[in-house]
């Protein structure tokens, strides 16, 4: 029972939830869909992104700042200033973006707390690492395409971060660049990332879901008014605007800082470049050992159900209750009387006793507790005589 | 009066009864009251709460987590469903509904589980116990 994690953090969690749920009601507790909240984000995020594909313009060219230029950053300009409702756009599709950072962070947090990561969770847990890496890495491109100096600085950077890898590391860069210095295929290859990308993060997602059983993607719609209501508090507040267009002849060297996506920038910064590709790598294969299985299986091993063969009787019904897709119904062996029988995959079982709550003919077992004890022991303290 | 007894079914999870039990599994405040621990209230199986009754309980509590917040996902969103006859293997029609508790209770919520509690006891214990059932018709 939440062994690994600070009891004190685990019952503050638990009373948050529960004020919570007596103001607003179980119903529509933020709490019970925080994996839902960035996958909301995720599709305001595809729409808005539609609605500035349609006008934006992947070019670098600035021929000495004409009047009626057309690059990547005026066609952004044109798209804040010009087009009805394009800051409002811009502005949800940047804060939507810093807002899907916020509630992935949260999400892991509760469920770092809640103790639900680990084991025959590990999946999850290692599959939403790599998704975050893939937020993070989408929201910079999309830095870059705005072209103005911060985007030309970040560039610069990350050309030299790429360079600076062993063996891979000019492969990178030319990949990066589309060529071997920044022109216009540049820009058209950060828009392919930007967008390509994003349409891969639904694949990460689909590993992210496979294992659970009717997963929660979708918060209640009083949810999504609230957050989208949020993200347009904060889009009136504080309205976008580019900085200078970038000029590749000149060499800006600062830049404000979005702490959401551009923190790796501020660190690549601070320290030489292997020390930073080295922090990188450590960061996340350590947050993907997180839940090593042999930090818990002494202390919290798992036991698997197991099904009774003669008993089963092929309903299937502790198949569609498993929440973690444990249960397969297979053809049932030549000779039974039943079409389908119940196997259970032990290596994504909880041993929760989803199953043996759900199976009316006692056929399908926790081999360390088994339902037959718990009636026994059931009617022998209703049958006691009192003291 | 006998004391009839009360059996809690509560997962391990839910509000944590550990202090106000005796090793028994008895709640040492109110008397007759027993618990009985599972690894979630998913587990909880209606013939489970049937038995109880057939042994003589006066009534059944299960508790869960706060509903939305199971460890497991699901299992106290099921034992719901199908303590009110929405999910299958639902309860039979013969068990008296007056007599089955649900409460859903996080851990640190023990004095709302025994104030709930101690009511409810009270209350199946002053329920007319129920007519002994009709002996079954001779099979011709």
């Amino acid at each position: 029972m939440y062994t690994s994690i600070p009891k004190g953090l685990t019952d503050l969690t638990l009373a948050i939830e529960k004020g919570t749920n007596a103001v607003i009601s179980n119903k529509y507790n933020p709490f019970y869909y925080h994996g839902a909240l960035p996958q909301f984000y995720l599709w305001v995020l595809f729409l808005s992104g539609l609605l500035l594909f349609a006008y934006y313009i992947p070019t670098i060219d600035n021929a000495y700042f004409s009047a009626n230029l057309v690059n990547a950053w005026t066609s952004v300009d044109y798209i804040t200033d010009k087009l009805p409702m394009g800051a409002v756009i811009r502005g949800i599709h940047r804060y939507a973006g810093d807002a899907m950072v916020i509630t992935i962070v949260l999400h892991a947090l509760r469920v770092w707390v809640t103790d639900r990561y680990r084991q025959y969770r590990w999946i999850q847990w290692v599959s939403g690492i790599v998704l975050l890496l893939m937020v993070l890495f989408i929201g910079q491109t999309g830095y870059y395409l705005v072209w103005d100096e911060r985007s030309l600085v970040l560039t610069r950077m990350t050309v030299s971060a790429f360079d600076a890898i062993p063996w891979i590391g000019p492969g990178l860069k030319a990949w990066f660049l589309n060529g071997t210095a920044i022109t216009n295929l540049t820009l058209s290859n950060f828009l392919f990332i930007h967008i390509g990308l994003s349409f891969s993060l639904l694949f990460g997602l689909w590993v992210h879901y496979v294992r659970m059983t009717r997963p929660i993607i979708t918060p209640p719609p009083a949810i999504n008014y609230m957050l989208m209501a949020a993200l347009l508090v904060v889009v009136f507040a504080y309205p976008i605007t580019s900085g200078k267009m970038a000029d590749i002849n000149t060499a800006p060297t600062s830049f404000d800082i979005d702490w959401f996506f551009l923190f790796p920038y501020w660190l690549m910064a601070k320290v030489d470049l292997t020390t930073y590709w080295v922090l990188m790598v450590a960061a996340t294969v350590g947050l993907c050992l997180v839940p090593l299985p042999s930090l818990y299986k002494a202390a919290n091993p798992i036991e698997a159900a197991e099904v009774v063969l003669s008993k089963c009787t092929g309903c299937s019904l502790c198949s569609k209750d498993c929440p973690y897709q444990a249960i397969e119904m297979v053809p049932a062996p030549a000779g039974s009387r039943f079409k389908l029988l119940a196997t259970v995959k032990p290596y994504r079982c909880s041993g929760c006793g989803v199953c043996v709550g759900a199976c009316a003919f006692d056929a399908i077992d926790l081999p360390n507790l088994l339902d037959t004890d718990v009636t026994a022991q059931i009617r022998a303290m209703a049958e006691a005589k009192p003291n | 009066m006998s004391e009839q007894k009360v059996i809690t079914l509560i997962c391990e999870r839910a509000c944590d009864l550990d202090s106000v039990c005796n090793d028994k599994g008895e709640v040492k405040e109110v008397d007759g009251l027993h618990v009985v621990k599972l690894p979630c209230s998913g587990m909880i199986q209606p013939l489970m709460i049937e038995a109880a009754m057939k042994a003589g309980a006066a009534g059944v509590i299960v508790t869960g987590c706060q509903i939305g917040d199971c460890y497991y996902r699901e299992g106290n969103r099921m034992i719901r469903e199908r303590l009110l006859g929405q999910r299958p293997p639902g309860l039979k029609k013969t068990v008296d509904r007056q007599r089955v508790l649900a409460l859903w209770l996080s851990r640190p919520q023990k004095d709302r589980f025994l104030s709930e509690a101690k009511e409810f006891v009270a209350f199946v214990r002053q329920l007319p116990s129920p007519p002994p059932a009709a002996a079954k018709p001779a099979a011709k």
